[in-house]
């Protein structure tokens, strides 16, 4: 049987070991097993990182319509991800800083960072920069759904508000009550550190 | 009649012949020696100069190389071999760089490979993976290659090693034998494409169940050759041997 790699309608490309049956089985052997969990977690983030998708919970599993269909089960071969694995994977995600839990309470659903808390803050404050919103208050709505799309369209709130926490502590931004919640005043830079 | 004189004229005149035939002797195996080393310095001349004529043919053409690699076989000089670091070859051609940068390429692949097929890569794969390394445009490589480099690790006390399953070659670059049930196992799974269920064992090689299984669990368990697919369809438990299969990257 020939493995290959799978380009999906949408156009990313699948890994060849995706089609290998027993990727989607946990492997008894520790060392194998820390290989096929480095092989999911580049493929999540990869494949979150083509479709902008910020999450994964153990509900993709069941659901044929989710967007995480393709990745999670593979057809061709009638194999699919089952549950404890799943979380096992996420359970790896979150210890190693490329997703975490959130809610924070629960272990079932995980907010993904194939860009970093950090990297989203500088991805803000690049924008701000370069469409001139210094000093300007924006609404989290300005920020998350602009009217010219960027890279930040879609970002969910508590993702962007954790990248806001890490701008305010270096005195990159500062965050202001609106009337309908909350804002962000993005401050210029007085002294390159 | 001839009669050897008596006397001491006689003893000295005996000591002086032998000494000319010792004189004679020595000078006859000088001029011999030497001839010898101006042909052995005139072969070695000109070997160099074939070895830097065909310089190029030599380091592109893995039919030439091969050829070159088994003449110097057959007249005793192992280009591998010299007292200088990297031996004659890297001296007169830079060969002994080339094998040096292979070996490095060969464990390169075999390491980056070893999580998915437990340190055991067929040749055919190992071959195809070194040649996507050394990117396109690099000179071909053959199998005669990599086994040649292979042989310029063994100082290093590295591990590598061809064997032969099943008819195939395949380097394995972990330390430690395979058992004889374990080779069997790996030559079986690869005559079912890397799928491998304790039946299989059972029919093909009249092995008690226990047997088959004890052999499987070590190969998944002890070295992680293989992987486990508790999904299949038919056992529900079945072995897959990624170094057996078929990797279309």
């Amino acid at each position: 049987m020939a493995l290959s790699t799978v380009t999906l309608p949408s156009g990313f490309l699948l890994p060849s070991i995706h089609a290998a049956p027993p990727f989607f089985t946990q492997q008894p052997n520790a060392t194998t097993q820390a290989s096929a969990t480095g092989h999911w977690k580049r493929l999540i983030l990869a494949f979150a990182r083509f479709h902008k998708l910020y999450t994964l919970s153990l509900a993709d599993l069941e659901d044929t319509k989710s967007p995480w269909a393709n990745v999670l089960r593979n057809e061709r071969i009638n194999r699919r991800l089952l549950p404890p694995y799943l979380s096992a994977i996420l359970q790896d995600m979150n210890t190693s800083n490329q997703a975490t839990f959130e809610p924070p309470t629960q272990k079932t659903s995980v907010l993904l960072y194939w860009n970093t808390p950090e990297q989203w803050a500088d991805i803000l404050y690049d924008w701000g920069v370069s469409t001139g919103q210094l000093n300007t208050i924006l609404t989290f709505y300005e920020i998350t759904e602009p009217a010219l799309e960027s890279a930040l369209s879609g970002i969910p709130v508590v993702l962007l508000k954790k990248a806001i926490v890490l701008l305010q502590k270096n005195g990159r931004a500062q965050v202001i009550s609106v009337a309908d919640g909350e804002g962000v005043k993005l401050l210029p830079q007085t002294s390159v550190p | 009649m001839h009669r050897r004189s008596a006397g001491l004229a006689s003893l000295s005149r005996l000591e002086h012949t032998t000494q000319s035939y010792a004189q004679l002797s020595h000078h006859l195996s000088t001029t011999q020696i030497s001839s010898l080393h101006a042909q052995l310095s005139q072969f070695r001349t000109a070997l160099s100069a074939f070895a830097y004529t065909h310089r190029d043919s030599i380091r592109k053409d893995p039919a030439f190389r091969h050829a070159f690699q088994k003449m110097c076989v057959s007249i005793g000089v192992d280009p591998l071999a010299g007292p200088r670091k990297g031996g004659w070859w890297a001296e007169m051609l830079g060969l002994g760089d080339f094998n040096y940068e292979l070996g490095v390429q060969v464990v390169d692949v075999c390491v980056s490979t070893r999580e998915r097929n437990g340190g055991v890569i067929e040749m055919r794969e190992l071959v195809g993976l070194v040649g996507k390394l050394r990117g396109v445009g690099s000179e071909a490589i053959t199998e005669e290659d990599i086994v040649l480099s292979i042989k310029t690790l063994e100082p290093l006390g590295s591990g590598y090693q061809v064997i032969e399953v099943g008819g195939r070659k395949m380097v394995r670059s972990v330390v430690g034998e395979l058992d004889e049930d374990q080779t069997v196992v790996l030559s079986v799974a690869r005559e079912n494409g890397g799928r491998l269920v304790e039946d299989t064992l059972i029919v093909s090689q009249g092995w008690t169940r226990d047997r088959a299984r004890a052999a499987l669990d070590n190969t998944l368990l002890r070295d992680g050759l293989c992987w486990l697919d508790e999904q299949d369809e038919t056992t529900g438990h079945a072995y897959w041997f990624f170094s057996a299969m078929d990797w279309k990257e």
